[in-house]
């Protein structure tokens, strides 16, 4: 059997980059199809495509690490390196909401009442569930690190015990969100207020559920011995996109919640 | 509320008894995708990943056709009738 001389990972050749695009393909000209000739199949394939895409690519990852010890420690620097690229894209990504929202709100128009909030919207009291929410985020950073300590220490139980309740927590604030969200008196549609409102705490609130999976995803390879003291870089990743998702939570509710009432 | 205050416990109770019942099946799954096969990560597991693999392929497959179809169909005027 060969081996190889040197530490880093040459990994098998793989389908999933090319049924990804192929994904990325069949959802985009499937949504437009959906608007424009009204059958939305195409859109559908797509997204089924992607889901299968996403789970034996992360699926091939974990045999790779966990069962083939292809994560030796200068692969794992790339990982790492990886999760931060991609978590600092993703800060550029909300960015671009938090300017639109600042662009609106500091210079606020004729149209609006040359004011902010503009004239007619009613905000939310950000003393009420939006401080709850921060305080269930926050707590939920708690929890994290906590599971983190364990899994260092090598408790196993409590290492369960606490990923548990960050999920838990994370799918406490999604359900406060969405009766926020139902119980709103003003709309995406209602002018700019609207629009930055919930474009920037709608992705936030799709980045908590995503966030939540990967901490679910955690959750059960810690329970199938997945992970040992040393050796947990996939917690680690959905750890550090968690307290992202905490910290833009934070900037939203300072900007749009309070200073924006 | 006050009934979340539970939950801790609830999950240390559920999860001291399940965490000590689940085997480490980790050894075995190493000696599976570690096995001079010549096969890829992707369908060494067995006759499930075949099978995955191919239902992925053929959405794949069929789906490019699908959206050029529709491509096609969008490149030409239809009557409203």
């Amino acid at each position: 059997m060969a081996h190889q001389a040197h530490a880093y990972h040459m990994v098998d050749p793989s389908p999933w980059p090319l049924t990804g695009a192929i994904a990325a393909l069949l959802m985009t000209s499937g949504l437009a199809v959906w608007f424009h000739q009204h059958s939305m199949i195409l859109m559908a394939i797509g997204t089924v495509l992607m889901l299968l895409t996403m789970y034996q690519w992360w699926r091939d990852i974990v045999r790779e690490g966990t069962f083939q010890g292809h994560h030796t420690p200068p692969v794992q620097k790339g990982l790492r390196y990886g999760m931060i690229l991609f978590i600092t894209s993703e800060v550029f990504f909300f960015l671009g909401f938090f300017w639109a929202f600042y662009h609106a709100s500091l210079a606020p128009t004729p149209e609006l009442g040359g004011c902010w909030p503009p004239t007619g919207i009613f905000t939310l009291d950000p003393l009420e569930v939006p401080l709850l929410n921060t305080a269930v985020l926050l707590a939920s950073g708690v929890t994290v690190t906590w599971a983190h300590h364990s899994m260092m220490g090598g408790d196993r139980k409590q290492a369960i015990q606490s990923l548990t309740m960050t999920i838990v927590l994370g799918f406490y604030f999604t359900v406060l969100q969405a009766m926020e969200y139902v119980d709103a008196p003003f709309t995406i549609g209602d002018g700019v207020y609207g629009a930055t409102f919930f474009v920037a705490t709608g992705f936030h609130g799709l980045h908590v559920m995503i966030g939540s999976i990967f901490l679910a995803v955690c959750l059960l390879r810690q329970i199938k011995h997945h992970f040992t003291s040393g050796h947990h870089f996939g917690f680690e990743a959905a750890a550090w996109y968690w307290h992202f998702v905490d910290v833009v939570w934070l900037f939203l509710y300072v900007s749009i919640y309070w200073w924006g009432s | 509320m006050n009934h979340l205050l539970k939950v801790p416990v609830l999950a240390q109770r559920a999860f001291s008894i399940s965490a000590r019942q689940l085997k480490n099946k980790v050894p075995d799954a190493q000696k599976i995708f570690q096995e001079a096969n010549g096969l890829p990560v992707h369908i060494k597991g067995g006759v499930r990943d075949v099978l995955m693999y191919r239902a992925t392929m053929a959405l794949t497959i069929g789906g490019t056709f699908y959206s050029i179809y529709w491509l096609v169909y969008c490149a030409f005027p239809h009557s409203k009738a």
